[in-house]
């Protein structure tokens, strides 16, 4: 199974991997915030978080502790994956449908790797898979 | 539409209504979009000879039909408006603003009239909302917008940073006349003092967030389209390497090896210090990471800090041309003194009048009593503590206020001016490079470097690989060389592109990426015709507001006296071996007025 990694400090924050995505799954129109991913950009904080969407849930979660990572504090609902209750996204404006990353188009990378021009999104095989094989 | 949102707001600042209009189909087809459509929508709805801040003029911010949709390097909206300099007034920015301004489902905003107290406006998607600023009066870009962004209550962290704000700060309030218009805190709409004019209209800020989807004509063939092109920006050494990692003002050390680093108000072309002010020297002692704007692989921008010292603090990777005024052109070569000065204003045209004042002070024509302290050349601190007096009108920062051209005449010596149309010259010297002097010279919004970059084919041609190679010395095929890269220049800004990308692709890639996206039939031959009509209009305006074709001039300093050394030793610009060919090419009269013939074939009688 592959899934897309994502370095955090090489994101210039340029969103290319949301108009890719969106441009992928609504087909006629551009539209970011039908994206199934997401780049926080804190400036005064020097980061850039992509963020795939993934499992929906439907219940606001309790656990809102900082996250330390590479000397840097993250709030955890920055790095939180979920379409929840809690924020407006990953879902769909208007619907409310919530999305999930589906590693979309031309194989062999997703639409939003492909955009990422400096590496930050890649497709890599899961470790697990590799030594299985 | 395609690519268009079709959707105009209009904003009545006396009044604080609004009405949102239909977007004329034509005329958006006609121009494009952003700076060709702004200005005929300003030409065509004010008197170019009123003042700027007469409460007539208009300040529209427009977008283009690629601005936002993921097209590569489509972060650009552009403010346009009649320039406190006296002539048209543009400057465009990256940044988040303008994808989101579509995102809310306008592709442009007109701000009419004037508020009678300070107010920020709150755009969300349908919901428009006039807000007291009385608060946010006196606060700096950075408090505005961390300070509007908790007055909007919004507790999703996601949903908070999604809203995009352009502001000015006390320059634009103090109607400083080279105030500039700041988006997402980093990025600036510069020139021509188009912060005054907002602040002249009350207007603080205006905060924005939208939801609505951008339609693309023909999805699959834009998405190949984009694909195309992000595989010929993939292989460039400046998308992927130098741009990334040095910024602009790593070419800083190219310019001054051709001897057209502009020097000491414009003294020589060669600065012994480049090497301590180049790009990868910022990169190298102050750079904490770099950024992008909207779609650009480019990521030319970042943040920069200098940990201790004088000159502490944070600030924005400066670009070549910061670099350059307040490097080379004041005489500094203290790298950390470059990254404190830059703060919120037209930074070349700042720097550019500091110089002039260096100049003055030391051939004695102002002294300590009119400055206040000693002002030579080099000197970091009284540099930097000049830019902050000019924010507020401080002591000699008042007669900075008013532009380089005034200074130079309030002390008798208006000959220290390096400017055109009262704007101040930016980094190029042109009497080492005959072209760009053409270009300066005949740019509408006046010594304008991005309004026809001849230097990509008369200095870095060998390097870039997409534009022919002409000799900087020499004059022939020079009107040819400009018209062409200025009409084309039109096209980046109407389609909402950032002309930075012209090291990596050029106006055939905007097409292939325009079509797609608007199917509104497109050709090389019509974009180029859009991009004519787009120069003419600007040229309408100009003569309109009072403007000749005497104004199409460089300063006497690079018309007669020849460089001092550096490979462009003896040599000065010949402005008028060119001129009368260039007007020629351009269907203008002897005068440099467009003849009827010209006007007709672009639809403008």
């Amino acid at each position: 199974m592959k899934e897309i990694r994502v370095d955090f400090d090489k994101c210039t924050g340029c969103r290319h991997c949301e108009t890719a995505c969106s441009l992928q799954h609504i087909e006629d129109s551009v539209n970011p915030n039908l994206s199934r991913i997401r780049v926080y950009i804190d400036m005064e904080k020097d980061i850039h978080i992509p963020i795939l969407a993934g499992p929906y849930t439907d219940a606001k979660c309790t656990s809102r502790y900082p996250i330390i990572m590479g000397g840097k504090e993250y709030e955890n609902c920055i790095l939180c994956r979920a379409a929840c209750p809690a924020r407006e996204i990953f879902f769909e404006p208007g619907t409310e449908i919530p999305l999930k990353c589906d590693l979309c188009g031309e194989p062999p990378d997703p639409a939003c790797v492909k955009w990422c021009i400096h590496g930050a999104l890649t497709l890599v095989e899961l470790e697990e898979d590799k030594e299985d094989s | 539409m395609y690519g268009w949102m079709g959707k105009i707001l209009r904003v009545d600042l006396t009044e604080h209504s609004y009405e949102i209009e239909d977007l004329d189909e034509d005329l958006a087809r006609d121009y494009i979009g952003g700076r060709g459509l702004a200005t005929k929508i300003l030409y065509d709805e004010i008197d170019p000879a009123i003042d700027a801040f007469d409460p007539d003029n208009k300040l529209i911010f427009a977008t283009g039909p690629l601005t936002g949709t993921g097209a590569v390097g489509s972060s650009r909206f552009v403010v346009v408006t009649k320039s406190p300099l006296g002539n048209i007034g543009n400057g465009n920015a990256g940044g988040y603003f303008g994808p989101e301004m579509k995102y809310a489902g306008y592709d442009i905003i007109i701000f009419e009239g004037k508020s009678s107290e300070p107010i920020y406006l709150w755009i969300d998607d349908d919901q428009i909302e006039f807000r007291p600023a009385d608060d946010l009066w006196g606060k700096t870009v950075h408090e505005t917008e961390d300070q509007i962004k908790s007055l909007l209550e919004i507790e999703d962290p996601w949903k908070r940073k999604r809203i995009h704000i352009a502001s000015i700060g006390p320059a634009g309030e103090n109607l400083v006349k080279v105030a500039a218009i700041i988006v997402d805190k980093h990025n600036a709409a510069a020139r021509g003092g188009i912060g005054a004019v907002m602040g002249s209209k009350n207007l603080k800020a205006v905060a924005i967030r939208g939801s609505k989807s951008i339609p693309i004509a023909d999805p699959k063939g834009f998405r190949e389209a984009v694909n195309a092109v992000m595989d010929k920006a993939k292989v460039s050494p400046f998308a992927t390497q130098a741009f990334p990692i040095n910024g602009s003002a790593g070419i800083l050390h190219i310019y001054n090896e051709v001897g057209m680093l502009a020097t000491r108000n414009y003294q020589t072309g060669v600065f012994e210090g480049a090497e301590n002010i180049d790009g990868s020297m910022i990169t190298k002692g102050y750079l904490i990471r770099n950024r992008a704007c909207f779609s650009c692989p480019m990521a030319c921008g970042g943040i920069t800090q200098v940990k201790e010292g004088p000159f502490k603090g944070r600030a924005e990777r400066p670009d070549f041309e910061t670099v350059w005024v307040f490097g080379a052109d004041c005489g500094n070569d203290n790298l950390e003194a470059i990254l404190k000065a830059n703060k919120g204003m037209d930074t070349i045209s700042v720097g550019n009048i500091i110089a002039a004042a260096m100049e003055m002070y030391e051939k004695g024509y102002i002294t300590d009593k009119d400055v206040g302290f000693s002002l030579k050349f080099g000197d970091a601190e009284a540099m930097v503590k000049l830019v902050e007096m000019t924010a507020y009108r401080k002591g000699f920062g008042d007669v900075i206020a008013e532009g380089g051209y005034h200074m130079t005449h309030k002390y008798g010596h208006p000959e220290l001016f390096v400017g055109v149309k009262k704007l101040e010259n930016p980094a190029y010297d042109p009497r080492a490079c005959q072209g760009i002097g053409l270009n300066l010279a005949t740019a509408a919004r006046g010594a304008c470097h991005n309004k026809g970059y001849t230097m990509i084919s008369e200095i870095l041609a060998d390097a870039v690989k997409i534009f022919p190679k002409y000799d900087p010395f020499v004059t022939e095929g020079k009107a040819q060389l400009t018209k062409g890269l200025q009409d084309e220049t039109c096209i980046f800004d109407n389609a909402g592109i950032c002309l930075f990308l012209l090291v990596t692709l050029w106006t055939k890639e905007v097409l292939q990426q325009l079509e797609p996206a608007t199917g509104a039939g497109y050709t090389m031959e019509s974009i180029r015709l859009a991009g004519e009509r787009t120069w003419n209009i600007e040229r309408l305006f100009n003569l309109k507001a009072g403007l000749t074709g005497k104004d199409d001039n460089l300063p006497k300093r690079l018309l007669e006296e020849p460089l001092p050394e550096g490979p462009g030793k003896g040599h000065v610009n010949k402005l008028h071996e060119m001129l009368p060919e260039y007007y020629q090419l351009r269907g203008w009269d002897k005068d440099g007025v467009p003849t009827q013939e010209k006007l007709k074939e672009l639809g403008l009688d």
